[in-house]
């Protein structure tokens, strides 16, 4: 069960991430502070879902890492959407999209 | 581009296992610090803010291992484990693993060695250009010779008048001495026709190859010289090409190298039983002449692309029965065959290498029963480890894969080693192989070879341990872990398993030994075989002189007579005598039609025909070939030609039923001029030919009559004859230093030559159904030992209550002997089935000979009886009182 629910989560999640990195390269933290913002602050990803969901996306080759100096002045890991990554987005955002529309037709056809 | 990635990340977590991990903790420190800096901004003190921050992580150690896993630390980490688990497991069960690994060592070793002779001799590709299309064309005479040579008049009928065929050429062998430079010696030299190597689709590497001029009638003598005779001979002297080579006199020039390890020997009706170091040009004469019509030719020809030997024996019968018509006496009754290059090089081997291959492959499921058997075992005892492990969330295809692991490892440590055995096996084979088996020496450990055994040793792996993975995993989990001793947890249905391993293990071993059986009797049946002479102590040898040199018959003839007194006086000599062609020399003799004065000619195609052999007086005597009637050559009859002939036994009965053949003249068409000779004497039949075929009629000339420029001595000797050969040497170079001797061996040797391989195929296959007895042996008495250790409470209750030992004896015997007899009978039925393959490779025995089946049957109880015994005896020393306090 408990299996289910993450592998939900997980799908969301993967394009939470992509839809965060759309906008410029980041390291973890800043992916989650991103996604508060974008948000609305209305989704948190705890980082014990984040970094198995990054670097499993990172191995399918939708994003790209590297350690480098961040702003202030401290070494952090950054990761970037790569063209794979980009064309992943827009065919969940899509996917996403149809399941709203989907889901909402169903809500009105009551 | 994403696949490789992921295989990548793991190989390199695999790899960089601590590099993987220290990345990931360096990122998680960054991001606490920087989740820490934030909450300080927010007004936290610093404790509050690092806790807060670590807090937000969770588990840090559980995520970690999450992000590890994700980075490629899953799969391998998980394999690895296994295998260092299984290897842990190997080490500490010393014995098991040692039988278990030499017993499969033994089986997959086996299998390379025999697998890499079948690739060799049956798979790979004849080295020659497109090869499967190359064919060999032959005669079948009236009589019903098969592969019998052609006559040049036939082979330019087949060239000029059949369309299926691309190219076609003939070729003859000939030994002829070489002189000059070096050593004398005599060379195997093959004549073909110009268009032999195109043909074949091989070029020299030096020189050229022979051109049509070459065979025009009065061309230059030509020589195309083997690599390895131009290694050995002239060093490899690369400016070998124009220079001439002196061979029975007659200068040849060299034109030609052929490059290394090319090889055209055609074992069937060469006239030198031996591959050729020379090639010359054969002429083939556009008109009928002399000698046109003598069948000594073999012939090779490539299909055009795309027809079948079907469809070219058809256009083969039609010109040949055209032939027939064109010059019916001597075409009359011939017929034509077409074989398969494969075919001509393998021939009956073919069989026998698949049966042995067989053979080695049930030897290798015994192995693998067993092993299966010792699996079980270690999975009995190891029920209750698997038992908790389960119990504690471990998944069934977790443990199965664990246990897998195990069988795969110590397949590949059984596989690696059984390399090594099969690597000196292999030698091994080509050491006792039969001479004249095609090309063994290029038999080794190639790719394919070893892909096979890298194949085999997986397979096995899986036959001996998926089946114990899935019987262990299948357990009653309360019931092990309750009860005390875990092995009496076992399930019936284990105990079914490991018997039925045993009964096919039986089943298998008995029909191994019945067909070595079989092929031990028959080979004793042809070492009975009355060859019509007594080969022990004597020494043989060819002697061929140089035309050249002695240009008239009488010259030669007198030098072999010479030669032979000063043999004669040798000590240890009691006897010399010689003959042109020997007995079973695994060359062609010579045979031809003759008429007996009186009789009315008869029709075409009926003319009766008879082996000829010229020997001097001294041969019957030395060879101890009895004289039946009528009297030996006289010395005179040896000095000059007086028209006289000694007939065999098989000729007296055919050819003169019911009449005295002695004093009656027959005319043997062997010259140009034949002359009608009179029958003095009948000697007893000798098999020329092959020791199982019957023996053919033969007549044997005097050495005046019929003069060769070749003869072989046999010498009998009152010891070892190979004693004696440099005093013969001496002798004959007293006479003629130049004169070389060729194929010096024991009348013995050559007799063995013959079975060599019915030899080879017996001594594998009895070695591998010994093997496989062993190993059933071995199983047996597995099977029986464990289940004494199972059944040590009962038997010591029973003898509590007042068993006797005998009783416990008999229960015990009768447990093991009920498996055996059960394999027993499935493995006669087995037998009976398979052993007709082996029938074609039988001599005087069917291949359901019954005495030796009662034999095995018995053989495979006695020691069936022994492995139970051991244990049987032990049950019967169990202390009741120890066995019943055991638990």
């Amino acid at each position: 069960m408990a299996k289910n629910k993450a592998d939900l989560l997980q799908g969301t999640l993967d394009m939470l991430i992509l839809k965060a990195l759309s906008l410029g390269p980041l390291h973890g933290y800043g992916i989650i502070q991103r996604i508060g913002q974008m948000s609305g602050e209305m989704l948190t990803v705890e980082q014990g879902s984040l970094y198995p969901a990054l670097y499993r996306i990172e191995q399918k080759g939708w994003v790209s890492s590297k350690w480098d100096v961040h702003d202030t002045g401290r070494r952090a890991k950054f990761y970037a959407l790569t063209r794979i990554g980009r064309r992943q987005l827009e065919a969940e955002e899509a996917s996403w999209d149809r399941l709203v529309l989907a889901v909402t037709k169903m809500r009105q056809a009551t | 581009m994403s696949r490789f990635n992921i295989l990548f990340a793991r190989l390199n977590a695999l790899v960089g296992r601590e590099s993987v991990i220290h990345d990931i903790d360096e990122e998680f420190r960054v991001h606490v610090e920087m989740e820490t800096a934030a909450n300080l901004e927010r007004g936290m003190s610093p404790t509050e803010a690092r806790q807060t921050a670590l807090r937000s992580f969770g588990n840090l150690g559980s995520v970690r291992d999450a992000a590890y896993e994700v980075r490629g630390g899953g799969m391998m980490e998980t394999f690895l484990q296994d295998v260092r688990y299984a290897a842990r497991g190997l080490v500490k069960q010393k014995t098991f693993t040692i039988v278990a690994v030499i017993t499969l060592a033994l089986g997959i070793g086996a299998n390379t060695a025999i697998f890499s002779v079948v690739n060799e001799l049956l798979l790979r590709p004849l080295p020659y250009l497109d090869a499967q299309r190359l064919v060999m064309l032959w005669e079948v005479t009236p009589e019903g010779r098969h592969q019998n040579t052609t006559s040049r008049a036939n082979f330019r009928g087949w060239r000029e008048q059949t369309t299926s065929f691309e190219s076609m050429a003939a070729f003859t062998d000939q030994r002829l001495n070489l002189t000059g430079a070096g050593e004398a010696e005599e060379i195997s030299v093959q004549f073909g026709t110009p268009s032999l190597f195109h043909v074949l689709g091989v070029q020299p590497i030096l020189g050229r190859d022979m051109r049509e001029v070459d065979g025009a009638k009065d061309a230059p003598p030509i020589a195309i010289l083997s690599n390895s005779f131009w290694q050995r001979r002239f060093g490899g002297d690369p400016q070998i090409v124009g220079k001439p080579i002196l061979l029975n006199g007659v200068p040849f020039t060299v034109v030609g190298v052929m490059p290394a390890g090319f090889q055209w020997h055609i074992k069937q009706r060469s006239g030198t039983g031996r591959p050729a170091e020379i090639w010359s040009a054969l002429d083939i004469p556009t008109e009928e002449g002399p000698g046109s019509r003598g069948r000594f030719l073999s012939v090779v020809a490539r299909l055009k692309p795309g027809l079948s030997v079907q469809q070219a024996q058809a256009d083969m019968n039609t010109t040949m029965a055209r032939l027939e018509q064109d010059a019916p006496r001597f075409n009359k009754g011939y017929v034509t065959e077409i074989i398969p290059l494969r075919d001509q090089f393998v021939g009956n081997v073919r069989l026998a290498l698949w049966i042995i291959l067989g053979a080695v492959g049930f030897v290798l499921l015994i192995a693998c029963a067993n092993v299966a058997n010792l699996m079980l075992s270690r999975a009995a005892a190891r029920e209750k480890e698997i038992a908790v492990r389960t119990a504690l969330g471990a998944g069934r295809l977790r443990i199965v894969r664990q246990l897998l692991t195990e069988s795969f490892l110590l397949a590949t440590i059984g596989g690696l080693l059984g390399l090594a055995i099969a690597a000196w096996g292999i030698q091994a084979l080509v050491a006792i192989s039969p001479r004249d088996l095609v090309n063994l020496q290029r038999v080794g450990l190639n790719l394919t070879v070893l892909g096979w055994t890298m194949g085999i040793s997986f397979i096995t792996a899986v036959i001996f341990g998926l089946a114990p993975a899935l019987e262990a995993t299948r357990l009653n989990l309360t019931g092990a872990l309750k009860e005390g001793k875990g092995a009496e947890g076992q399930s019936p249905r284990s105990g079914r398993l490991r018997s039925g391993l045993v009964i096919i293990e039986v089943a298998l071993a008995l029909v191994l030994l019945a067909s070595a059986g079989l092929l031990l009797k028959s080979f004793s049946q042809l070492q009975k075989i009355n060859s019509g002479f007594n080969p022990d102590n004597i020494l043989t040898m060819v002697v061929r002189v140089p035309d050249a040199k002695y240009k008239e018959d009488r010259q030669f003839v007198s030098f072999f007579r010479q030669a032979s007194e000063l043999i004669r006086t040798l000590p240890g000599v009691t006897s010399v005598g010689m003959i042109n062609y020997l007995p079973l020399y695994g060359g062609l003799g010579s045979g031809t039609g003759f008429t007996v004065e009186g009789r009315p000619e008869p029709a075409p195609g009926t003319e009766p025909s008879t082996n000829v052999r010229v020997s001097d007086a001294g041969y019957f005597t030395a060879m101890q070939i009895p004289l039946l009637r009528g009297r030996n050559f006289t010395d005179q009859e040896m000095n000059e030609v007086k028209s006289v002939i000694i007939i065999n036994d098989a000729m007296a009965r055919k050819h003169f039923a019911g009449e005295d053949p002695i004093g009656k003249r027959i005319t043997v068409e062997m010259s140009d001029k034949p002359v009608p000779t009179e029958i003095i004497g009948i000697v007893g039949d000798v098999r020329y030919d092959s020791l199982v075929d019957p023996p053919e009629p033969t007549v044997y000339f005097p050495q005046p009559d019929l003069t060769y420029a070749f003869m072989t001595f046999v010498i009998r000797t009152t010891g070892d004859p190979l004693e004696i050969v440099p005093a013969v040497r001496r002798e004959v170079r007293a006479l003629d230093p130049e004169q070389p001797l060729s194929d010096v061996r024991s009348m013995n040797e050559v007799m063995a030559d013959t079975v060599a391989r019915a030899r080879f195929n017996t001594l594998l296959l009895a070695l591998f159904a010994g093997l496989a007895t062993l190993l059933s042996a071995v199983g047996i008495f597995g099977v029986m030992n464990y289940s004494l250790a199972l059944r040590s409470r009962e038997i010591g209750l029973r003898m509590a209550l007042g068993a006797q030992n005998r009783q416990v004896m008999a229960m015990m015997l009768k447990q093991g002997l009920l498996l055996t007899v059960i394999g027993t009978a499935i493995g006669i039925a087995g037998a009976l089935a398979l052993t007709r393959l082996l029938s074609t490779l039988l001599f005087g025995v069917s291949a359901a000979d019954p005495t030796i089946f009662v034999g095995i049957v018995l053989l495979l109880m006695v020691v069936s009886l022994i492995a139970c015994y051991l244990p049987a005896r032990r049950a019967t020393r169990i202390d009741p009182m120890i066995a019943l306090r055991s638990e």
